[in-house]
């Protein structure tokens, strides 16, 4: 507990540098580019109507339990892009910042959660066009809406840890950077994006797996403050995913903090 | 009051796994494989020292010897495999000009983030921005909201440094930053570092400007293959270190015809360069003129020869090509003598080449990069300790005179 107290303080202490780190890294995600900021919404938005082209077109599905589709993609989406971009950057960071960790010490996890900024601001943008496209489709908006910083929270905290995990052994062995684009590619169908785990939940591994792989709670209880109505057969999955969320964080940092000394000696 | 204290530090780099980052399959082999058999480097090996505050601490020694990896361990960029290092006070290190400048971003945006990350606070660096905009000089100030990706290499580094030389540390770790920019900038440097130094800051400076070194520093730290060869009063160190480097390389001779490097038609006897050390200084400066004498065995009657010299800057380049006029000579050992002046060599490391030729066209023999060797930098009533452009470093008189008294 101790370290913790003490990487915190530190980092705290460093909140100046943080700040400017995550406000480069913003500054310069869409500089040059003629449409700017709108990437951050057409991005999300093409990745649901490509899945409402496959749904209602192809298999002819109208809703997804009861809901309408292009509400369960777009929140599913715009949670799993938070994930995993996060999880991409803080796994690069050290490797895309190593100019610096080559020339100047500062703590090491203030480069790491400095480049969850532009993830983190792609996502804003991303539940502000949830919400218009919310008022849009069903007239109301969710008063349980104040709980969704918990749901981003517990989401960062996995992103945070598994990204620090692999930051912390890609660096050494750069297999692991080969595994992430898969990752990030296949999580997305194995995880309730573009469907609920309400079709999942009558298997009786379906604990496990939403202890395994913690999008699958906390997708769905992003979804429960979302959606109006939107209801999950029993909760507990949720807490077992966020458990994960919250040892993957930990673990991560403590991995992270033993093995930091030893990366320049490997850039 | 002891400010820095390294006590037997070691770093050891592996070079087998160094070599390249580990996959997983080589590191599943090495983890099941029998021991690979370590290839050790040693970049530092068993390091002590320690210096006190206030103290200005030079750090010279050849490439190789560690100088850097000291810099990262005492700023904390790496650790050491083995011993400690204790530092009391706040550190910032300069390692690099303009360390994390973002080409995307605007002159004025950089100074934030570079300050910041440097470990400048942001009220600090705000307090400071007029002071380092002006430092930086006037081409900066015009272009402070351009991006740095279209400053020139000069601009950019004017930039880097004015950040830097406006922090406010109580150790400032340097490593040659101030070898960079054109020698205006050079020498606003440096006044800036003496301005620094006579402050009660600590400062650990690695150079090859062994002129800057003697200027600034109190106390020298010389390193050799990764250990301490010696620590102490800046001259007496540097003294011993210029007769060192100076003393190698300096002298050849041959017991017999058949050992004598070259061919069968001739072979080198003896060669030597004398530099005329002043009284006070056992170094070669640049005010000494030295001389080149050297002999070799000639198999050939009656034969028109000569000599060439060729002189080269340890970049490469050739400096001077000195030859004579050609005439008759026997079988037999043949000397030659060259007197080069003083004041003609700037500083620098230099090396030679002597050839003999027939016949003004044939190469009978080239003894390619013979000696090397390295003249000091020597400077009296002056201010400015900047490395002296040029390779060649004439005193050719200049006549000044006031021609008015009025404008």
């Amino acid at each position: 507990m101790g370290l913790y107290i003490k990487l915190f303080s530190e980092i705290f202490r460093e909140r100046e540098l943080l700040y400017i780190l995550a406000k480069r890294d913003i500054s310069i995600r869409y500089k040059q580019t003629y449409l700017g900021i709108i990437w951050a919404i057409i991005r999300p938005v093409l990745t649901m109507l490509v899945f409402l082209f496959a749904f209602k077109n192809v298999a002819k599905i109208n809703d997804i339990s009861g809901f309408p589709i292009q509400l369960i993609i777009f929140s599913g989406v715009i949670f799993w892009n938070l994930f995993a971009n996060t999880f991409q950057a803080v796994s690069n960071s050290i490797l895309a910042n190593h100019n610096l960790v080559s020339k100047v010490y500062f703590p090491r996890l203030i480069i790491a959660f400095s480049s969850i900024a532009v993830s983190l601001f792609d996502f804003i943008i991303g539940l502000i066009v949830y919400i218009i496209l919310s008022l849009f489709l069903i007239q109301t908006l969710s008063f349980t809406l104040l709980l969704l910083p918990f749901a981003v929270l517990l989401l960062l905290f996995f992103s945070i840890g598994l990204g620090l995990l692999f930051c912390s052994f890609s660096i050494k062995y750069r297999d692991l950077l080969q595994m992430i684009p898969l990752i990030v590619q296949y999580g997305f169908f194995v995880s309730p994006i573009v469907y609920t785990a309400q079709s999942l939940q009558i298997s009786n591994w379906f604990n496990v797996y939403a202890l395994i792989n913690p999008l699958v709670g906390i997708v769905e209880y992003a979804r429960t403050i979302l959606i109006p109505n939107y209801e999950v057969k029993s909760a507990d999955f949720i807490y077992l995913s966020i458990t994960t969320c919250i040892i993957t964080f930990f673990v991560g940092i403590y991995v992270f903090t033993k093995k930091e000394s030893s990366f320049v000696d490997y850039l | 009051m002891k400010i820095v204290e390294v006590n037997n530090i070691t770093k050891k780099y592996n070079l087998n796994r160094l070599a390249e980052p580990v996959s997983i399959r080589n590191g599943l082999k090495t983890l099941f494989s029998k021991k690979e058999k370590p290839n050790e480097y040693y970049a530092l090996n068993d390091v002590s020292f320690s210096i006190n505050k206030g103290d200005k601490l030079g750090i010279i020694g050849n490439n190789g010897a560690g100088k850097s990896t000291l810099l990262k361990i005492l700023s904390r960029i790496t650790n050491p495999s083995s011993g400690n290092v204790k530092v009391s006070g706040k550190v910032a290190s300069l390692l690099e000009v303009g360390t994390g400048f973002h080409p995307e971003l605007s002159g004025r945006e950089n100074i934030f983030l570079n300050g910041a990350i440097l470990g400048m606070s942001k009220q600090e660096i705000k307090a400071q921005f007029d002071e380092i905009v002006d430092f930086a000089g006037p081409q900066i100030s015009n272009f402070l909201d351009t991006p740095v990706k279209r400053y020139s290499s000069g601009m950019y580094v004017r930039l880097g440094f004015a950040i830097s030389a406006h922090l406010n540390p109580e150790i400032l770790i340097v490593d040659e930053v101030l070898a960079v920019g054109d020698a205006d900038f050079q020498k606003k440097s440096l006044g800036k570092m003496k301005e620094v130094a006579a402050n009660e800051k600590t400062i650990l400076f690695v150079s090859h400007n062994l002129t800057a070194v003697s200027n600034l520093c109190n106390k020298t730290l010389h390193l050799e293959k990764g250990t301490v060869k010696q620590i102490g009063e800046t001259s007496q160190v540097l003294k011993n270190y210029m007769s060192e480097v100076q003393s190698k390389n300096m002298y050849y001779e041959a017991e017999s015809f058949a050992s004598g490097i070259g061919n069968d038609l001739v072979r080198l006897k003896y060669a030597e360069i004398k530099p005329e050390l002043a009284k006070d200084l056992d170094y070669w400066t640049v005010n000494d003129p030295f001389n080149l004498h050297f002999e070799f065995w000639n198999t050939l009657n009656d034969v028109d020869l000569n000599v060439s010299v060729h002189l080269y800057a340890s970049t490469g380049e050739c400096i001077f090509n000195i030859g004579n006029q050609p005439a008759r000579f026997n079988e037999g050992i043949v000397s030659a003598d060259i007197a080069i002046p003083g004041n003609f060599l700037n500083d620098g490391s230099y090396y030679l080449s002597i050839m003999v030729v027939k016949n003004s066209s044939i190469v009978l023999v080239n003894f390619e990069e013979l000696f090397e060797f390295e003249i000091a930098d020597y400077r009296e009533n002056t201010t400015w300790y900047g490395k002296w452009p040029g390779y060649v470093r004439p005193n050719f008189p200049v006549k000044m005179k006031q021609v008015t008294s009025e404008i």
